[in-house]
């Protein structure tokens, strides 16, 4: 099922120099730790002027968008998708 | 009238079509979602409308139109979700990035859609072009994502490149010459054919068309002065045979606005809000372009299916967000009835450069009331979408949500230039 969260979340991100990528490794949510397996796709947003990094990032049990502000350097989980269909309203 | 031959030039022109764009995106970011049936609505409520299922749904006989309660019908485990617009639009201009590492000439079609013309390097060229298309393949797969196929079209003109990219889905590459050309129309249909719908297939109908075969064979006379009646038959002609008609930059002669209401209702001051919100959509986008408009267009959808329009050329140019709403509101309340509304749009024409505008002798406030206008911009561009915003708008905060035109290559402009 398809969730929307925006709970902020601890992280853990490695930065590999040779590429100059930036990744998320591991998550801290609700005093639960998620292995990150694969980056499924970044993108960057802008709200007014300030950047903000959106991951989609899996560890293989679940799908999660992530949002990282690079004005604050928060990270926020905003959704959880775990392959199940949603309903719809 | 000049009869022509099939184009026998060296096939340069390549249309590269991303596999219901939309949907795969979603599965490349959700890889949960992969290998399902999934579609992309503009609501996720039962009747809110399918705008693309994925390769799966599609097999399933799921199809972009049908409510989201009659694909639930067909497969009671689809997935819905709605469209994230900065994520689709990001592929976007990848895809674009992309094909401008091979040539000078890259035309975004749509959001998924680019035509690449690679007449202006033909002497340039080392390699054959289907090696090209199959890197591009290899590297939106690679750069965008392993999920993304695409489909590559190569032909002669725009036409044939498109119906190329057609041919095979997904993850097709077909070339198109002189030479396979009347076997390719022999597999296909009139409404194959990129541009011809049901209706256009009706009047060639009537003249004794009803194969693509049969619509090369047709000769210029009977396309133009029978068939299509005006000029368009000649085009088609010439299209048909490999020969480029299609390419031309349209100018931009107008922004527009619409929304659907989740809400339907009669209530002027509710209504009044929303075309505040519209008004101020169009107006961000109109003052980023540097442009005033003269004109301005109101169109009502009514929850009876009627509809009702009108647009008025103003003796003074627009550009404030006020000035706009004050014309958008005149003509709203010019409506014959007041009935509960389902739809309304907005658009302002007549545009011209807001450098040259002419400067108003009586209302001196004219100027500053636009240097405000400027002002409210720079501050949303700074601090995000409707920071400010007009106090008719409050509480309204995502009544007004982002979509994507379908093929509206105007839009695009805007991503580019943000």
């Amino acid at each position: 099922m398809q969730e929307s969260i925006n709970e902020k979340v601890s992280m853990i991100t490695k930065y590999d120099r040779s590429t100059g990528l930036v990744s998320p490794v591991k998550m801290r949510w609700q005093g639960r730790d998620y292995e990150i397996k694969s980056v499924s796709y970044h993108h960057v947003v802008k709200d007014g002027k300030k950047l903000l990094h959106i991951f989609h990032v899996t560890d293989d049990a679940s799908d999660f968008r992530l949002r990282l502000d690079t004005e604050t350097l928060h990270w926020t989980l905003e959704e959880i998708y775990d392959g199940a269909a949603t309903e719809s309203q | 009238m000049m009869e022509l031959q099939l184009n026998h030039n060296k096939p340069l022109v390549m249309h590269i079509d991303l596999n219901s764009c939309f949907a795969t995106v979603t599965q490349q970011a959700f890889p949960h979602l992969r290998g399902k049936p999934l579609v992309m609505a503009a609501y996720n409520s039962p009747r809110g409308c399918v705008l693309a299922p994925s390769i799966e749904a599609k097999k399933l006989g799921i199809k972009t139109g049908m409510r989201v309660m009659e694909a639930k019908l067909i497969c009671k485990d689809v997935i819905v979700r709605t469209t994230d617009t900065e994520l689709v639009r990001d592929v976007h201009i990848r895809l674009k990035r992309i094909c401008s590492d091979y040539s000078v000439s890259v035309t975004p079609k749509s959001i998924d859609e680019v035509v690449m013309d690679f007449n202006p390097m033909e002497k340039s060229l080392k390699r054959p072009l289907v090696e090209i298309a199959q890197e591009i393949k290899n590297r939106l797969k690679k750069e965008i994502g392993e999920w993304i196929s695409s489909s590559v079209g190569i032909g002669t003109n725009r036409f044939l490149a498109k119906t190329g990219a057609s041919l095979h889905k997904p993850d097709g590459l077909d070339v198109i010459t002189y030479e396979n050309l009347p076997r390719i129309y022999e597999s296909l249909k009139l409404t194959d054919l990129c541009g011809i719908n049901t209706r256009f297939e009706a009047r060639l109908n009537i003249h004794g068309i009803f194969t693509p075969l049969q619509f090369l064979k047709a000769s210029p006379t009977l396309l133009k002065y029978q068939v299509f009646q005006s000029i368009c038959g000649y085009y088609w002609y010439k299209r048909l045979r490999g020969w480029e008609v299609d390419e031309i930059d349209f100018e931009r002669k107008s922004y527009g606005q619409d929304y659907a209401l989740g809400k339907q209702t009669a209530d002027p001051q509710e209504l009044s809000k929303i075309i505040m919100k519209l008004c101020e959509k169009m107006g961000r986008r109109l003052r980023s372009s540097g442009h005033t408009a003269k004109g301005i267009h109101v169109a009502v959808v009514y929850k009876d299916y009627t509809f009702w329009h009108r647009g008025r050329m103003l003796n003074e140019e627009m550009y404030s967000t006020l000035e706009l709403f004050r014309g958008a509101q005149l003509i709203f309340n010019q409506q014959p009835e007041k009935k509960v509304v389902a739809k309304v749009s907005v658009s302002c024409y007549g545009l011209s450069t807001s450098s040259k505008s002419q400067m108003n002798l009586f209302e001196q406030d004219e100027s500053k009331s636009r240097k405000v206008s400027d002002a409210l911009d720079k501050i949303n561009n700074k601090y995000g979408e409707f920071v400010i915003t007009p106090a008719l708008m409050l509480g309204m905060d995502n009544t007004i949500v982002d979509r994507i035109a379908f093929g509206g290559v105007k839009e695009l402009e805007d991503i580019y230039t943000n």
